[in-house]
């Protein structure tokens, strides 16, 4: 197997991965509504989508920023593109801490 | 008669002298059954009954049939090292467990050297003479030297449900069964009526219980979190083999060789079946008995201590627990404005305690003499001698002696007040003898005022009867009521407290108790315990099962309930998914304390309710039982990380590497290198059980759902998966390790972020806290993970590391592998936050 088709085979292989989980996050998320027994028109908004599947939004754009780093093959490319999806992933988490009042 | 028996066994009435019986104790050995004894045989077989062990070996095997040497012996040591992992800390375990047995003993009253005295029943030997009393456990095989009234419960024994009578008379039979012995008394069955002295004839292994003692160990019923991890390992196991099957069908079918293939889809099982997790269940149940012996609660069955943790409904005798559990003497009340001294005497003489260096026997009597010797109160019962007794039992709830004083003979009752009322015919007020209807209002006012402010009482009454014969519960009539003790268990100081904290805990008490719904709702208000509902007894028996179930919802106290009905209670519960403990330490509570999914007993409680309870408590404290409930979720908050971590990690790598099999023109991963990642995880994880665990987490109990277990693999899998994809796609286009001749470097690059990954995530699973490091985990964890990455890293530098197919790896590639599993442990925290922020996952779980 040549490079390309090698490369074809694993860029096929981790978008599909990342599908796989993000079709996992929706069936969850529908799972969840109907255990809750909530409103899911109150949440089928685009804002609300948006901001409920902020994660599935950052997956496939590190899906996109990873096959692109990888298919040019640079080092440098992939460690800057990291380090900026850690400073968002952090002030994601930040912004969604755990409370301490749920500490006890 | 009893001669012949004393002679036969070289005793006499007055006992074997403590010298004889230390000397019988030296030949004869201790009197413990051989069934509770485990072997380093047995602990290291048990090893191998793990399934994956099996496939290992046939990997083995198979790598030896076809000249692979270097590989089979790596596997066999994997094995052996596993295995020695596995019996080390199970050993260690079953050693702890043990030694917290040996803390709950089993107590026998032994007549040596003239004196009664209570020993534990393991020092027991041939020809010592033993009293037994209702509630008892008979702790050797005896011939019964005199009985009275004494009937036994053989039915874990003979199978016979119903109690046997028992006498101390010859038998003449020939070659009889153990049922025809009458006059026999066999270990492990229990007294449930009247009283007894037997002579020893066997101990220990010597018995009939000890020669038959296998088919006798009690099965319990799987618990909750048995029947879960059940479920998990069969999901798990289903999994791998459809994995197994599927990645050696696809890499043969791609034209990897088919030895290659076979070894690298046997080793992907081994890497997906967590085949330490009964070593890391039992090592976390071992350590939290360790710490629950610490708070003084005694795990007799370790697999109890899960339940226990999940319980979420206590079921308790409200006596011991929310009361001082210590019933103390407070007052001798006459009928009339006088003091009679009559009362105590009486009390003192009809009196089943035993008097020696400790006052031994049923509470209340013990509590009359305490109160004779705290007060140094005067009393005659020298002058008195007696003639018969006629045990308590618990239908009459009467206890009656015949006494003679100078040339009068005197029946004297003592018991329940309503038991005594009805058996009298007149009064004693201030020696005036009156028909009993003149005072009856008035006393029944009474009882029901001093019931009502929690105390107990019992009733004393006598009458002369004639000389000579046998005295019968016949006897026990036409009665003259002299007075009342007054019995006093005031609320525990701690038990609102208590209370309190189960509830805030998520545990609902609930009191079971057969005394009368007046004194129980007196107490709980005392507590400031709130009171849904109470229901009495007598409407238990109106009720269809459906309605039981309903009204053991809403009710707080069951009052005058029989020991059936404790267990009809419980089943009920059962029924309605909740998991059930039961606090008791009668002979009554027996079947509730086995049928609950935790049996709870005390150290001071019958002999029947520590047999059949799971734990025991060695202070009965509901503030202890908090304590071991925050304990048990700690296991199971424990062993949950362990299940988490395994199939999502773990089970992400394999099924990567399954995926990676097929479309590479070499193996992702040799199977010894990936038998040697999964050894080196397992190690990482073993001080997993010492984890802290979060508050939160252990605020309510917890039930075992492998509906989230499969929700939580499904989700966070896949995030595994995904970064061993991304370093396939470095090492093959960044690292240009795409040909055969550089699969080293491939297969170390892989080996290291694989086992980063997979061990590192566990500092991010362990809590459900964001982000995660808001945690703190536990130190010995920390720095074993820690060590175990180092090891993992250093590996591809060193002899052992090419010995395993590794090569060193380039600079660059630390600093990317550094980044990657950074952005790698953010992102399953970010995952955190949908799946129970947002998904609200998790609540699942309780």
């Amino acid at each position: 197997m040549n490079d390309l088709a090698l490369f074809n085979w694993w860029a096929i292989s981790i978008t599909a991965g990342s599908i796989f989980l993000t079709l996992v996050s929706i069936y969850l998320y529908a799972d969840s509504r109907a255990n809750h027994r909530e409103n899911i028109r109150a949440h089928a908004s685009v804002a609300s989508l948006v901001r409920t599947f902020v994660f599935v939004w950052i997956l496939l754009g590190l899906l996109v920023f990873y096959i692109v780093s990888v298919h040019l093959g640079s080092a440098y490319i992939f460690a800057a593109g990291n380090i900026i999806v850690e400073a968002i992933l952090v002030t994601y988490l930040i912004r969604n801490r755990t409370d301490k009042s749920e500490h006890t | 008669m009893p001669t012949e028996v004393y002679q036969a066994l070289n005793t006499s009435e007055q006992g074997l002298s403590e010298q004889e019986a230390q000397q019988r104790l030296k030949t004869c050995g201790r009197n413990e059954l051989p069934t509770h004894v485990f072997s380093m045989a047995q602990v290291l077989l048990r090893q191998f009954k793990n399934p994956i062990f099996a496939i290992l070996i046939a990997c083995a095997v198979v790598a030896g049939v076809f000249s692979e040497l270097k590989q089979a012996i790596i596997i066999l040591s994997m094995i052996v090292l596993s295995v020695i992992l596995g019996f080390y800390n199970e050993y260690k375990a079953e050693k702890i467990v043990e030694n917290l047995r040996q803390n709950v003993s089993i107590k026998a009253i032994v007549v040596r050297g003239g004196k009664s005295s209570q020993i534990d029943s393991k020092l027991l030997v041939p020809g010592d003479l033993v009293s037994v009393y209702v509630g008892d456990v008979i702790p050797a095989d005896m011939r019964i030297v005199k009985s009275k009234d004494l009937q036994t419960d053989e039915a874990t024994f003979t199978g016979e449900s119903f109690p046997v009578e028992k006498t101390s008379n010859r038998l003449e039979l020939e070659a009889p069964m153990p049922q025809q012995l009458t006059n026999y008394l066999f270990m492990g069955t229990a007294v449930t009526h009247g009283s007894g002295l037997g002579v020893v004839i066997s101990t220990g292994k010597n018995t009939e219980l000890g020669t038959i003692s296998k088919s006798l160990v009690r099965s319990h019923p799987e618990t909750e979190f048995q029947k879960g991890v059940k479920k998990y390992g069969n999901m798990l196991l289903t999994l791998t083999g459809a994995l197994t099957i599927g990645i050696f069908s696809l890499n043969f079918a791609v034209g990897h060789y088919w030895l290659d293939s076979l070894l690298f889809s046997l080793a992907v099982a081994v890497g997906l079946v967590p085949e330490m997790m009964p070593a890391i269940i039992t090592i976390s149940l071992a350590q939290g008995a360790g710490k629950m012996a610490k708070v003084k609660v005694i795990v007799k069955r370790l697999v109890s201590i899960e339940d226990f943790g999940n319980m979420d409904i206590l079921c308790t005798d409200k006596t011991g627990t929310l009361t001082e559990g210590k019933i103390a003497l407070s007052d001798c009340q006459a009928l009339g404005e006088e003091m009679d001294p009559r009362i105590l005497d009486y009390s003192l003489l009809c009196n089943s305690a035993v008097v020696g260096e400790n006052i031994v026997g049923n509470p209340m009597d013990v509590a009359i003499w305490e109160y004779v010797i705290k007060k140094d109160a005067q009393h005659e019962v020298d002058s008195y001698t007696k003639v018969d007794e006629i045990p308590f039992d618990y239908q009459r709830r009467i206890m009656s002696v015949v006494v003679r004083k100078d040339d009068e003979y005197i029946l004297i009752s003592k018991g329940a007040p309503e038991s005594i009322l009805s058996r009298c015919i007149y009064a004693d007020i201030s020696g005036r003898i009156e028909p009993i209807e003149a005072v009856a209002e008035a006393i029944n006012t009474k009882f029901s005022t001093l019931s009502q402010l929690g105390y107990r009482l019992l009733a004393v009454a006598c009458r002369t009867v004639n000389s000579g014969g046998s005295y019968s519960v016949e006897d026990e009539a036409d009665l003259t009521l002299l007075g009342f003790l007054i019995f006093t268990d005031p609320p525990k100081k701690d038990a609102h407290q208590a209370v309190t904290r189960l509830k805030e805990m998520g545990v609902d008490v609930k009191i079971l108790t057969g005394d009368n719904e007046l004194v129980a709702k007196t107490i709980c208000e005392e507590l400031k315990i709130p009171i849904k509902k109470i229901v009495c007894g007598a409407d238990l028996t109106q009720m269809s099962w459906t309605e039981i179930k309903t009204v053991v919802e809403e009710t707080t106290i069951f009052a005058r309930i029989t020991p059936e009905q404790k267990l009809d209670l419980i089943k009920a519960l059962k029924a309605n998914k909740h998991v059930v403990g039961y606090v008791g330490d009668g002979v009554n509570d027996a079947p509730a304390l086995y049928e609950a999914d935790v049996g709870i007993s005390v150290d001071t409680a019958v002999d029947v309710a520590k047999e059949a309870a799971d734990i025991v408590l060695l202070e009965k404290d509901l503030l202890v039982l908090a304590d071991g409930i925050n304990e048990g979720r700690k296991i199971f908050g424990n062993t949950m990380k362990y299940i988490l971590m395994g199939t999502s990690s773990n089970f992400g790598n394999m099924f990567s590497a399954a995926a990676a099999s097929v479309f590479l023109p070499f193996l992702p991963m040799l199977p010894m290198q990936i038998l040697f990642m999964n050894l080196l995880y397992d190690v990482a994880n073993m001080t997993l059980p010492t984890d802290n665990v979060d508050e939160e987490y252990i605020k309510y109990p917890k039930r075992w759902d492998i509906g989230f277990v499969r929700k939580y693999t499904l989700f966070f899998g896949p995030f595994s998966s995904l970064y061993d994809f991304l370093t396939y796609g470095i090492m093959l286009f960044i690292f240009n390790a795409s040909t055969p001749a550089l699969a080293p470097l491939f297969q170390s690059g892989w080996f290291v972020e694989s086992f980063w990954t997979e061990v590192l995530v566990i500092f991010v699973i362990r809590t459900r806290r964001i982000p995660f490091f808001t945690s703190r985990p536990g130190k010995w964890l920390t720095l074993l993970t820690l060590s175990c990455v180092a090891i993992g890293t250093i590996i591809p530098f060193t002899i052992f590391g090419s010995a395993l197919g590794f090569t060193p790896l380039p600079p660059e590639y630390w600093g990317l592998l550094v980044l990657m599993v950074a952005t790698y442990l953010l992102l399953v925290d970010a995952g955190k936050v949908f799946f129970y922020k947002i998904c609200k996952f998790g609540g699942s779980d309780r």
